[in-house]
């Protein structure tokens, strides 16, 4: 698919502690306490937005935010962090009302993927791929891209030495590696797959299914967030192109994916299916390559970016990775933060610095600091970030769902919509439901929105408020 | 689409790391940058990290 819709599921850690670090209130208690605004707006903690996302309190406590479905990938950038700015605002308002009550308790929210025991919550990218399109060719050769892509587009982050391992605690390009057990599966949390096929394709199932990867680290880089979905997508366009593809399908993604992670070099040999070896830089280099003929104008920056990260890891020198990607950013900063400190990369005060990285908190996040100082990237600019706050993506269904969220809210109309349908909750509503994902006018919606607006001559739908 | 420059603090984000070894009152600043960067560091980690990390556990998602 030339054009592709994707969309970007972020689960936030949460943890509410007093002043000496201890915790104040459990998680359930907190969330609680963070969504007070959106159940008195939604009467639900499950709610679209005006920006046409999902915001929404998942098992576990876990606050999530779902962007609406995007078609260019710096719009997709920027209704994530449009979702973090959200997220930090209920935060900032649940923390005012915690310190009026003279609760002594701040929360903090941490896009991040792993709790202090090992608990994994995700970052979950869907694309849509087309129903004709043999699904069950893809793994073969996307899978390779996905186990070896850490190297560019992981968090990073510190593991310590396993059962029956020695040695010290040791940087790794993603901690995700550790949490995947299988390839390709419909599980999502006992035996976590790289690929989930969980088939919900939000639209016409005749003619889309959804790809759903749930490898990836919560990003905090604008670069790596963008990268994620930008090589992805141009990946998913070679396979779909047809033509012969690199042949690197691995012996064990598994077991590749963790010796990835830990290997920060990127020349480790990875054994293949075929029998036999090649490497996390070597896989990456080879994808970038085949791609290059299929990247238009506007994706050469995407190409260049790519490669200058397979360089940092290839040649070691990570001048141009330190300042752009989450895992060389944190790498230098957890490595300058232990050298004054005197300590290893197993010290407690790395993790609570990596917490802190990911810390969405304007006020207490490491991320927000760097940024600052111009050693993180900020692509987009402050005033494209707000206003992806509360407009939708123009170019995809979720414009339509967008307009009909802003009419019902601005005039005070009950109304229910999901993915793809949208209904006023008043007797006799009919539902409207759009199942082409690309659709950005429809006359059932225009009917819709003059229903709520009171200006569709029918004389019982005068706006209630 | 392209959304280079729009607000990178100093540079483009293409071309931070090359100028700032070029200039060298540029270099001095972000060193300064750099400590102070870490001067804020340690005011959070210096405030009971241990035991703050110990605080978050919370069930699996997804």
């Amino acid at each position: 698919m030339k054009r592709r819709v994707g969309g970007l599921e972020t689960e936030f850690g949460l943890v509410c502690v007093r002043e000496d670090g201890s915790r104040a209130l459990e998680p359930e208690e907190a969330a609680r306490e963070l969504f007070r605004p959106v159940v008195a707006m939604g009467r639900s903690s499950n709610v679209f937005l005006r920006n046409a996302s999902r915001l929404y309190l998942d098992v576990g406590s876990h606050p999530e935010y779902a962007t609406a479905e995007c078609d260019d990938w710096w719009e997709l950038v920027a209704q994530d962090r449009a979702g973090e700015r959200i997220f930090a605002e209920l935060t900032e308002q649940a923390n005012a009302r915690l310190a009026e009550a003279g609760q002594g308790a701040t929360i903090h929210l941490l896009k991040n993927n792993v709790d202090s025991v090992g608990n994994a919550f995700g970052s979950h990218e869907n694309f849509l791929v087309d129903r004709r399109g043999e699904f069950t060719r893809l793994p073969r050769y996307l899978l390779p891209f996905l186990v070896t892509r850490q190297i560019i587009t992981g968090a990073g982050g510190v593991v310590h030495p396993g059962e029956g391992e020695d040695g010290p605690a040791r940087f790794v390009f993603s901690r995700r590696s550790d949490h995947m057990w299988e390839a390709v599966s419909s599980a999502t949390t006992r035996t976590r797959p790289i690929i989930n096929t969980r088939d919900e394709p939000h639209g016409d199932p005749s003619r889309f299914r959804r790809l759903h990867v749930i490898v990836g680290d919560s990003t905090m880089s604008e670069v790596s967030t963008h990268l994620r979905f930008a090589t992805t997508d141009l990946v998913l366009r070679a396979i779909e192109g047809g033509r012969a593809l690199p042949e690197l399908a691995l012996h064990d993604d598994i077991a590749a994916i963790r010796a990835v992670a830990r290997d920060l070099t990127g020349a480790e040999p990875l054994p293949t299916a075929a029998g036999s070896t090649t490497s996390a830089v070597d896989v990456q280099q080879r994808w970038l390559d085949h791609v290059t003929p299929f990247a238009d104008s506007e994706e050469q920056e995407v190409l260049e970016q790519w490669q200058k990260g397979i360089d940092a890891v290839r040649t070691g020198d990570r001048t141009w990775a330190a300042t752009h990607l989450d895992w060389a950013i944190k790498e230098r900063l957890f490595t300058q933060v232990a050298e004054r400190r005197g300590v290893d990369l197993g010290d407690p005060a790395i993790e609570r610095l990596d917490l802190a990285y990911h810390d969405i908190s304007a006020e207490h996040g490491i991320f927000a600091a760097l940024q600052r100082r111009g050693q993180a990237p900020q692509i987009l600019s402050e005033e494209r970030i707000e206003a992806a706050r509360s407009t939708a993506p123009t170019t995809t269904r979720a414009h339509l769902r967008g307009q009909v969220v802003a009419a019902a809210q601005e005039l005070g109309v009950d109304h229910v919509v999901d993915w793809t349908t949208f209904r006023l909750t008043r007797p006799g509503a009919m539902p409207v439901q759009v199942l082409d994902p690309f659709a950005t006018e429809s006359d059932e919606v225009e009917a819709l929105l003059a229903e709520i607006r009171g200006t569709d001559g029918a004389p019982d739908s005068a706006p209630v408020a | 689409m392209s959304q280079q420059s729009l607000n990178a603090p100093g540079h483009g984000p293409e071309d931070s790391g090359e100028d700032a070894a070029l200039a060298g009152g540029q270099v001095f600043a972000s060193a300064q940058a750099a400590d102070d960067l870490l001067d804020e560091i340690d005011s959070v980690l210096e405030s009971n990290a241990e035991t703050f990390v110990r605080s978050f556990v919370q069930k699996g998602g997804q």
